[in-house]
């Protein structure tokens, strides 16, 4: 198991296809990790591509951090490893929590990204979306578990229920991640996303309550064109080979 | 990398899984489990799928570049993932073997 000591703490990292020209990242969401590429999406993009995955901080196998869920501190890690690996500059993908991140790299680091695709990032400002952070419990995961993971279609066992109710335990209530998000409210509103210069692919379900984030930023940034695939916000997982092509072809084909 | 070079039967070879799985979800997990050829990742062995990263890692350290598993798996749509049993797997690196 790839793990990486970036910054003093360690990053679980999986690469593919290493020798290739042009890499890209791909950044998950939270509560989730790199397994959601690692299956179907980064093997078809390792084709072409050097492909780098890795566990945002306390997420996955990569090590628990108390602190610095913000935008600016996730883009300051992924700056890290990104020197860590020696990469200069490369093409960005991120999921949800992990496609704010990927716009915030393109904000502050453009010289670094070639060119970007935003899966399903919620606007911070959406009280539905923050809502899940405010009101996190045991309950609510059972409940949230029940009624919408099974869109997905895999159900969660005992293990698996205790397994993910300390981590959101852990993030929820001993991280700062809850005041750091609080941070980002106005982010979709601030002036810096229209000056996004990279080609901008964003990828969002049709039947997602995101949507509305991807029509947003369409909206707002020159360079980006919107892609509904069917769906909801599970869409990586529901259709990871219709993901992994747009993905794809966007990354090979659009001109930089 | 240790790679093998002698051809495993399908009990060493299911042995050997049930040692990563081990690895991976823990013994006092696995002690609880009557881990079977027909046992699936998903529902009876309750690995999430950073777990089934974990395994599969260990399957290429181990087998090296003779069994592509991740490419074996990427083939799979949602179904097939959720109904991938250790029987599988074993016939899989069976054949990579002949």
């Amino acid at each position: 198991m790839p793990i990486l000591t970036v910054n003093g703490k360690s990053v679980h990292i999986q690469e593919l296809n290493k020798g290739a020209a042009e890499t890209i990242i791909l950044i998950h969401g939270m509560f989730s990790n790199l397994s959601v590429y690692y299956f179907n999406i980064a093997p078809l993009l390792a084709t072409q591509f050097h492909v780098v995955l890795y566990d945002l901080k306390s997420h996955g196998m990569s090590e628990k951090v108390l602190e610095g869920y913000d935008l600016e501190s996730m883009t300051d890690d992924l700056l890290h490893l990104m020197e860590a690996l020696e990469l200069k500059k490369v093409h960005l993908g991120g999921y949800s929590f992990g496609g704010l991140i990927a716009l915030k790299m393109a904000i502050r680091f453009p010289e670094r990204i070639h060119k970007l695709a935003v899966i399903e990032a919620p606007d911070p400002n959406d009280d539905k979306t923050r809502g899940i952070i405010d009101e996190y419990s045991r309950e609510f995961l059972e409940h949230y578990v029940e009624n919408f993971t099974d869109t997905t279609k895999v159900k969660m066992g005992k293990r698996q229920m205790e397994r993910n109710h300390r981590m959101y335990e852990y993030l929820f209530y001993q991280t700062s991640i809850k005041a750091d998000m609080e941070l980002e409210k106005g982010f979709f509103a601030s002036a810096a996303i229209p000056t996004i210069e990279q080609p901008t692919l964003l990828l969002y379900g049709t039947d997602s309550n995101c949507l509305n984030a991807g029509k947003q930023l369409e909206g707002i940034m020159d360079q980006a064109s919107l892609i509904a695939v069917p769906g909801d916000h599970n869409i990586p997982i529901q259709e990871p080979l219709v993901i992994a092509e747009a993905l794809f072809h966007f990354f090979k084909e659009t001109p930089n | 990398m240790d790679t093998i070079t002698t051809k495993m039967s399908r009990e060493e070879i299911f042995d050997l899984m049930k040692k990563f799985i081990t690895e991976v979800i823990g013994e006092e997990f696995v002690e609880e489990m009557d881990i079977s050829p027909e046992s699936s990742f998903t529902k009876d062995l309750e690995m999430d799928s950073i777990e089934i990263v974990s395994f599969s890692e260990k399957i290429k350290a181990h087998f090296g570049e003779q069994i592509d598993f991740t490419g074996w798996l990427s083939a799979m749509d949602l179904d097939q993932l959720i109904n991938l049993n250790l029987g599988m797997i074993i016939s899989y690196i069976e054949e990579c073997q002949s």
